[in-house]
């Protein structure tokens, strides 16, 4: 029996920006509202983590009263976002990217949010400051949230929701969720990758349990990293300080025979590919040739220095973005003496945004009756690389998803449970708890995290990808079943949390590796040294995985296209990114 | 070259089965530049994985503030408290203690 059972019309999974943006949607509707954060409330997930900039159309901006640029349409805006995803994005949810963004941006002027700077098509404050205006917001209108609870599995009947099973981690207690609607929004699964930039609590548990449910999943191979990562010391590992300082002010990157990376690449590209937030793609994918070819230094990286940059400028920025070479808590001083003196220190790529998840249509429904996804976990607005604002996206589908669910959960009825499916899910859970002797939970983990980031960076091939694949079929045929936890005790039991975690982590990984092994071309954020092409004559369709008897089927279907016809032909990547990277309209504003 | 080990002492109390809390010694290798966090990430991944400290949905960046303790007697966040010699840590609480490391909710 679990502990305990609660009752609610729409229950939200995850309190990122989509969950808390989703769960105000649906109360504003009327509608009795729970959210499940797997963490500490509004201090868990990505968004706290993020710069944060908000991005939308110049001319709507200026509209609302800042500088923006008049120039700027919502054409251009939404002509940019598809070019920057390679043409793979959902063209509906684009456009409804676009056209929301302004309505949200005024909403969260309103609730209280402070504008740090803007440009002609951004402006930028903190995710940390976001999350407690949202909090503030959803706590007014009456929303319920539990804190350190997360959502292990999914409940249907009939193809139909009727709440999940959770687990509160820190009395190690079963709760039974009965909802009309759920709305998945648990964000990406950077968990299963080190180093990575996200949170310990990104582990994928959303989009997995969704795909077992029933709901299709996809373009999984399409993962985001952050380039100049911290690869050192321990302390700032995957602090993305360095890629901020790098993205406004330069730099130089060098490998371990002291010559500089970018050297040989087209000047137009270096220049794009460096000062803005295609940086992502590029210079990830060039750091990693130098890592790849065995050009790295002690900690798997490349070296950045302040090079040719000016120090005046640099420290100018700095004291912007890191007040007193502090960002958030981290005091980064000593690096600012590094910097001073062009000393270098080891960076690299880290896994920081997933562009595939949970298949949605435009009102955010799953294949699921009564399931809605929004946010990262879901499959949105960004094709095959992002440039644009998360955080808009998360904030935009939010409120649609939620308000979606919300009206549904009103005119439905609550399905009843399934007791017997209920017991098992639990006996299932429980089994590493009660195995005496087996695999260590966070052992495992840290040995797939390791395989994932070696197999699954930016940079890909055939023999690779099937090498990576036996692996985890390795792990799911043995050490998973046999995961056992040493403590015994429910009480905040981290092994067994991992242990619960892991068949998501690796359900998930496969699902990313046997998309990127099925896609033979190379675009966006996957590039396949064996197909080294971006072809546009087979490939402009998005990769979709079902799940059938436990076995993962990788599949596709035709990109969504509603204004912008994509281009033909095959064209070698870096071409195709140049050309991608010149497509863009010429507003001012980075994205 | 040997490489310099570390000893961690952990406050451990897990009120559903102790009577008393007690300390257990912790034998690391350590790394220049790593943090308290870094050494109970060690731990729990190679030496002892029933300790507990609020790392489930931590950020280990210094922006979530759930890893607060006491590093050798002084508050600090686990995960951006330098540590380079012999370590003691503790809950800034003792008589709010869930369990290890980890407290009890604010009320
Ligand atoms: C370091 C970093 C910096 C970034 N900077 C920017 C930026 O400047 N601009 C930008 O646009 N984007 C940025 N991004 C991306 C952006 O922050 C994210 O895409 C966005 O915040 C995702 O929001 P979300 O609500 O979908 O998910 P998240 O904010 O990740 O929230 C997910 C939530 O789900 C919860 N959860 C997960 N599993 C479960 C479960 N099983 N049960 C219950 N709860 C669960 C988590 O605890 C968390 O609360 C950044 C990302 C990172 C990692
Ligand atoms: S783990 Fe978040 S502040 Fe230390």
């Amino acid at each position: 029996m679990a502990e305990k059972t609660i009752k609610t019309d729409v229950l939200v999974v995850g309190g990122g920006g989509a969950g808390f943006r989703a769960s105000i949607a649906a109360r504003e509707r009327g509608a009795k509202v729970l959210l499940l954060s797997k963490g500490p409330l509004a201090r868990c997930g990505a968004s706290p983590m993020a710069g944060a900039d908000f991005t939308l159309d110049g001319n709507s901006m200026n509209k609302l009263g800042r500088e923006g640029d008049t120039n700027d349409s919502m054409e251009r805006v939404f002509n940019d976002i598809v070019s920057q995803g390679w043409y793979l994005n959902n063209q509906r949810l684009v456009e409804q990217y676009v056209k929301t963004a302004p309505v949200l941006l005024k909403d969260m002027m309103d609730w209280g949010m402070e504008i740090k700077m803007s440009d002609q098509r951004m402006i930028f404050t903190s995710g940390t400051h976001i999350m407690d205006v949202l909090l503030k917001k959803a706590r007014s209108v009456g929303v319920d949230m539990l804190a350190d609870v997360a959502l292990l599995e999914l409940v249907t009947r009939d193809g139909k929701v009727t709440g999940g099973l959770g687990l509160d981690i820190r009395t190690g207690g079963f709760i039974h969720f009965t909802a009309k609607a759920v709305v998945m929004a648990t964000g990406g699964w950077h968990k299963g990758f080190w180093p990575n930039t996200g949170m310990r609590d990104l582990s994928g548990e959303g989009i997995a349990m969704s795909n077992r449910a029933g709901a299709d999943i996809g373009n999984m191979e399409f993962i985001t990293f952050c380039c100049n990562v911290f690869y050192e010391p321990p302390m700032w590992l995957g602090s993305i300080a360095p890629y901020m300082v790098s993205l406004i002010c330069g730099g130089r990157l060098t490998n371990s025979r002291g010559e500089d990376i970018l050297e040989g690449y087209d000047p137009y590209v270096v220049k794009t590919g460096t000062m803005t937030e295609w940086n992502k793609s590029f210079i990830s994918y060039a750091s990693m040739r130098e890592i790849r070819d065995g050009r790295r230094f002690k900690n798997g990286g490349v070296h950045y220095s302040r090079g040719d940059a000016s120090w005046d400028y640099m420290k100018m920025v700095a004291s912007f973005v890191f007040p007193d070479w502090r960002y958030k808590s981290i005091d980064l001083s000593p690096w600012a003496k590094m910097l001073e003196n062009d000393e270098p220190v080891e960076v690299g790529p880290a896994v920081e945004y997933f562009e595939g998840g949970i298949v949605v249509n435009e009102r955010f429904e799953t294949g699921i009756t009564g399931l809605f996804a929004a946010g990262e976990c879901a499959l949105g607005a960004f094709g095959a690389n992002r440039v644009f604002s998360a955080i808009t996206e998360m904030l935009v589908h939010g409120k649609d998803a939620g308000e979606n669910a919300g009206e549904y959960a009103i005119d439905s009825k609550a399905g009843e449970a399934d007791g017997g499916l209920l017991a098992s899910l639990m006996e299932k859970a429980e089994q590493p708890l009660l195995k005496k002797k087996g695999e260590s939970p966070p052992c495992l983990r840290r040995h797939i995290q390791e395989m994932a980031h070696k197999h699954l960076g930016p940079i890909r091939n055939e023999a690779e990808l099937k090498e990576f694949i036996g692996f985890l079929e390795d792990v799911k045929n043995s050490q998973l079943k046999d995961l056992a936890t040493a403590g015994k005790s429910r009480t905040y039991n981290k092994e067994w949390l991992d242990a619960l975690e892991l068949p998501n982590i690796v359900h998930l990984l496969e699902a990313a590796a046997r998309s990127a092994l099925a896609r033979k071309e190379s675009r966006g954020v996957h590039f396949r040294e064996d197909y080294p092409d971006t072809d546009n004559d087979s490939w402009l369709v998005e990769s979709i995985v079902k799940l059938k008897d436990d076995t993962i089927e990788v599949g596709n279907r035709p990109a969504t296209v509603t204004k912008m016809t994509p281009p033909k032909g095959k064209i070698p990547y870096l071409d195709m990114m140049k050309k991608m990277m010149k497509e863009h309209s010429d507003t001012g504003g980075k994205h | 070259m040997t490489e310099k080990r570390l000893k961690v002492k952990v406050f451990r109390y897990n009120p559903e089965v102790d009577k008393e809390p007690y300390y257990r010694d912790y034998e690391i290798p350590h790394e220049k530049g790593m943090s308290a966090m870094d050494a109970l990430d060690y731990i729990y991944q190679n030496l002892d994985s029933t300790i507990a400290y609020y790392d489930h949905a931590g950020c280990s960046l210094g922006i979530c503030a759930k890893c607060t303790g006491r590093i050798n007697g002084v508050a600090g966040l686990l995960c951006q408290t330098e540590i380079f010699d012999e370590t003691v840590l503790e809950p800034t609480n003792k008589e709010r203690v869930l369990k290890d490391l980890v407290m009890k909710r604010d009320q």
